[in-house]
């Protein structure tokens, strides 16, 4: 749907790349360059879409403003004296990462984005272990009991609640529950829980991993672990609830974070031998499941992955943007969501990037790109990792794609 | 204008009634020309003398894209460290066997003469990212099967008794917005079940929340596809995979369909009886019976090989009850989006256990009793039974007796006393394999420019050495050819080319596209139109090849 006045164009059920929900009601008005998003847009969303007037700004080699074309010599000349180039960021449609894996095993370096942690934390169990997992509509109509584990999610998926746990769901008999456990609700979080019960069990700082423990041995009916805070009427509410749900950010868990995610599963299998539970695990700005999801598919490894002499070799702590930058000497930095800032280097830094990036230190060579759902049309993942959103394009800014700008790097390798 | 001759070849079609001919085989612009033609424009030649020529191979029943391939990748990373395919000239560096990347994937299948291939579960919610992969994947012609069956809006309307046309107008939507070209059920109505905690569900049982059964949910969406003129009948997956006795369900399923076409698949995983101090023994003559009485059923068998691999699911159902066999010890479920579900267990056949020796036995059992090669198809469900790699293997203990016998005579006694196997003296010929590996799935999916090499058919042509080492033989193709250009010579790829993406777009009701609107704003949270795809999305702008149905929009 779009109407056109002469303020510009209004798109609606224009779908968003950002968080990881795929909200796909949001409505954005287009005059020439100048974008604001109205309705559906949440904060975040409404700040990440919103562009001016400006003019996009012109690619730049050592501070200079050049043409696309000299921008991408400049690139390849680096790139292919890198002796370990490091691309990060990876904010970028599943075209832009089919691009970036094509290049990275031509050039050989290694390939990680940069909002990975709770990737791997997840992974880190269900890759080892695995796990019982679910997607947002099956939460929204079967879950009648939601426990969210650690720091409340909806400060990086802003409207998870209305997504998932929306009042009624067409399952559910009685009224939904969700219990905070660790965490508490914000007040935008409380407004979207409106008509749901809502419960708060405080943990104290950094004995997360002891409650779930906790929690286990009362499903499992072993010998009870010793501290509070009391879980016995928890653990009798899940073994009750129809289909009850663990949800978890795992970035925002601290430093036993994969230890929360691993227990949280085992919880979640236990109560699969009587009832139905599962896991929800939240993770996935910037298109972070698609980077990981076309990896697989097209190198069989996850993120975090290398290239060197044509092989391509996962190691999820070596191949960390922090861990590779350290005997790195260029970085390719990608991302076109967000004016994401690089992390500091001592090295060379190529940056295709949002117009809007501030950089620490002039890169030496910058190509200000579009962005998917913007600027270009492209295919991005959602948190749950089975539905992927297919995002538009509503605005002619003269902004190439991430996909563009490194096929025409790899082109102009020998 | 190209033009290609292929000289001096036996030439296997059997769609066409040539059996062994040798005569020149040409192509012209990327498709089958008649000799006449083409004339002087001939601009290569193929000396195929003393090998047999035949159409591109296609694979009906092959798990090679999607969510559930990814879990595997995931699960199964031991697997991929130790494979890997070097970057070269024409491969990323995929890997994988079980578990094979976009780009393995299409270099294995090509190199054994294959040019087709299907995957036979697409979840909806999932359809989007199948459709990336599969355009990853070279060499192949791809498409996809729609799983429907557990999907709660379809069985709502089924419950409250929308009636049939209703379910017809739904299934034509579902395969317009996901671009697919066949229904496939997957234990129909079970993971659904599965859900509201029931955990095993026969074809007369009711769901617990819907109080319908599989055998309604069956015969409905059979009628559907009839009506909506699809080429390829349901594609079943049917009720209780694995479970011993489930042979009667099979052969109940059968009986349910009232004559109408149904495609049973990896039937040897539902033809196990309870006989014996084990209690578990083939059902593998008994299914087969039925099948040869029955002409409406088609099967493919879903052989197992023994070694590594990994099974990949919709069926959450059976899954969470094969749990604890998994081998390494680490399984994935997942609850899909109020449409499916996927449970990826990795596994190990060995030929030392019994049953595993006994399930080897009784797909082999199946290939050899099944007598009509028109309505029995090769496949080992990949991954599940096997990698599709293993096909050469099969097609020698299909043709070669005594190398069977050597096979069977290395199972544990305790097994062979179970099988009939050694006493089955068939031998497939070349022809039926061209039938069951060619002529055959084309004929069941409807393509009809593929699997044969009339004038006007798909240049996909595949030279085979004649070999009496018939594993030798089917391992590696001296040529390939895909739309008429020669992608494998002696067995190794010398040029990249992709295929199409095959889909059906019957016409429906439009009044299903409000309650769709209604249906995905309400119970989904996003809407209809993000669900559906779009042309542009397919293989980079390319769309789909859309095949003409009773009711075509
Ligand atoms: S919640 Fe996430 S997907 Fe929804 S509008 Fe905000 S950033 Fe976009
Ligand atoms: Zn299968």
């Amino acid at each position: 749907m779009t109407d056109v006045s002469s303020g510009g164009v209004t798109h609606h059920d224009v779908v968003c790349p950002f968080c990881g929900l795929g909200c796909d009601d949001v409505s954005l008005t287009v005059r020439g360059n100048a974008v604001e998003a109205g309705e559906g847009a949440c904060g975040r969303a409404a700040a990440l879409f919103r562009r001016s007037a400006d003019p996009a700004p012109s690619a730049r080699v050592m501070g200079r403003e050049v043409a696309l074309d000299e921008a991408l010599a400049a690139a390849a000349e680096l790139v292919s004296a890198a002796r370990s180039p490091v691309y990060g960021g990876l904010g970028t449609d599943v075209d832009g990462v089919r691009a970036l894996i094509k290049l990275a095993s031509k050039t050989g370096g290694s390939v990680d984005h940069y909002a990975s942690t709770g990737l791997f934390r997840n992974l880190s169990t269900s890759q080892r272990k695995g796990w019982i997992a679910t997607t947002l509509a099956e939460v929204r109509n079967h879950c009648d009991l939601l426990v969210v584990i650690g720091p409340d999610p909806s400060e990086a998926f802003h409207r998870l609640y209305n997504r998932i746990t929306p009042p009624t769901g067409r399952f559910i008999k009685g009224k939904r529950k969700v219990v905070f456990l660790g965490g508490a609700p914000s007040d935008e979080a409380r407004a979207q829980l409106e008509g749901v019960e809502i419960q708060t069990i405080a943990v104290p700082e950094g004995e997360l991993l002891d409650a779930l423990s906790r929690l286990q041995g009362l499903l499992s009916d072993a010998p009870a672990v010793p501290g509070g805070p009391d879980l016995a009427a928890l653990a009798e509410g899940l073994k009750g609830a129809h289909y009850g749900v663990l949800a978890w950010s795992a970035g925002m868990l601290g430093g036993d974070g994969d230890l929360i995610v691993e227990r949280a599963s085992i919880i979640v299998d236990i109560l699969n031998v009587d009832t139905r539970a599962a896991c929800l695990p939240l993770a996935g700005r910037d298109n972070l499941i698609g980077a990981n999801q076309a990896f697989l598919w097209n190198i069989g490894f996850p993120l975090r992955t290398a290239f060197r002499g044509g092989q391509a070799d996962h190691d999820q702590l070596l191949n960390s943007t922090e861990e590779a930058l350290k005997s790195g000497d260029l970085l390719i930095w990608t991302s076109a969501f967000r004016p994401e800032q690089p992390p500091a280097f001592e090295g060379q830094l190529v940056a295709f990037a949002h117009p809007d990036t501030i950089f620490e230190r002039e890169p030496e060579v910058f190509v200000p790109v579009g962005q998917p759902g913007l600027d270009h049309r492209g295919l991005a993942f959602r948190t749950d990792t089975v539905v992927s959103i297919p995002l538009g394009h509503y605005r002619d800014a003269g902004l190439p794609s991430i996909a563009m700008v490194a096929k025409g790097l790899r082109e102009r390798l020998s | 204008m190209s033009a290609v001759r292929i000289t001096g070849g036996k030439v296997l079609d059997p769609a066409n009634g040539e059996v062994g001919v040798e005569r020149d085989v040409f192509i012209q612009d990327g498709r089958i020309a008649a000799s006449g033609a083409v004339g002087e424009g001939v601009t290569e030649t193929i000396d195929a003398k003393g090998g047999v020529v035949m159409a591109g191979a296609i694979d009906i029943h092959t798990h090679i894209a999607g969510g559930k391939s990814n879990i595997a990748r995931l699960l199964m990373v031991e697997e991929q460290r130790a494979i890997r395919e070097p970057a070269g000239p024409f491969c990323a560096c995929g890997g994988g066997l079980s578990t094979m990347t976009a780009h393995a994937t299409g270099c294995r299948y090509v190199e054994m003469g294959y040019t087709a291939a299907f995957e036979p579960a697409v979840v909806g919610a999932n359809a989007r990212h199948m459709h990336y992969e599969m355009g990853d994947i070279p060499f192949l012609d791809t498409g996809g099967y729609l799983v429907l069956g557990n999907d709660d809006f379809l069985l709502d309307l089924i419950a409250s008794g929308a009636g049939q046309q209703a379910v017809n107008d739904y299934v034509a939507w579902m395969l317009a917005a996901t671009k697919c070209m066949a229904i496939k059920i997957v234990n129909p109505g079970g993971i659904n079940a599965f859900k509201f905690n029931a955990r095993r569900l026969d074809l007369d049982e009711a769901n617990p929340h819907y109080e319908i059964t599989p055998r309604k949910i069956l015969t409905t969406l059979i009628r559907a596809v009839t009506e909506l003129g699809l080429a390829h009948p349901i594609h079943l997956h049917g009720c209780n995979l694995g479970v011993p006795g489930n042979e009667q369900t099979t052969l109940d399923t059968i009986a349910a369909t009232e004559g109408l076409p149904l495609h049973m698949t990896h039937v040897q995983f539902h033809s196990y009886g309870t006989e014996g101090d084990r209690k578990f023994s083939s059902g593998a003559a008994k299914i087969a019976e039925a099948v040869n009485k029955n002409p409406n059923i088609s099967i493919d068998v879903g052989q197992i090989m023994f070694g590594q691999t990994v099974t990949a699911s919709a069926d959450l159902m059976s899954q969470h009850r094969n749990r604890g066999i998994a081998t390494p010890k680490r399984w994935i479920g997942m609850d899909i989006e109020m449409d499916a579900a996927c449970g990826i267990v990795p596994f190990e056949y060995k030929d030392k256990s019994f049953v595993n020796a006994l399930q080897w036995a009784i797909g082999l059992e199946l290939f050899l009793l099944v007598e009509d090669p028109w309505r029995i198809f090769l496949t080992t469900d990949h991954p599940n039974g096997a990698p599709f790699t293993t096909y050469p293997h099969l097609l020698r203990l299909l043709m070669d007796k005594p190398f069977r016998d050597e096979q069977f005579a290395k199972l544990p006694k305790s097994a062979r006393k179970h099988s009939i196997l050694n006493e089955l003296k068939r031998e497939y010929t070349l022809e039926e394999i061209a039938i069951v590996t060619r002529a055959a799935p084309a004929k069941i999916l409807g393509l009809t420019d593929r699997g044969h090499l009339g004038a006007g058919a798909a240049g996909d042509v595949v030279i085979y050495r004649d070999d009496p080492d018939r594993e030798a033989m089917f391992s590696k193709a001296e040529y390939v050819l895909k739309d008429g250009r020669v992608v494998v010579k002696d067995g190794e790829i010398v040029d990249v080319v992709y295929g199409r993406t095959h889909s059906v777009a019957p016409d429906y009701d439009k009044s299903m596209d409000a309650k769709l609107d209604r249906w995905f704003d309400q119970a989904i949270g996003f809407k209809a139109k993000t669900f559906k795809m779009r042309d542009h999305e397919i293989r980079d702008g390319q769309g789909t090849v859309v095949h003409a149905t009773k009711r075509s929009a």
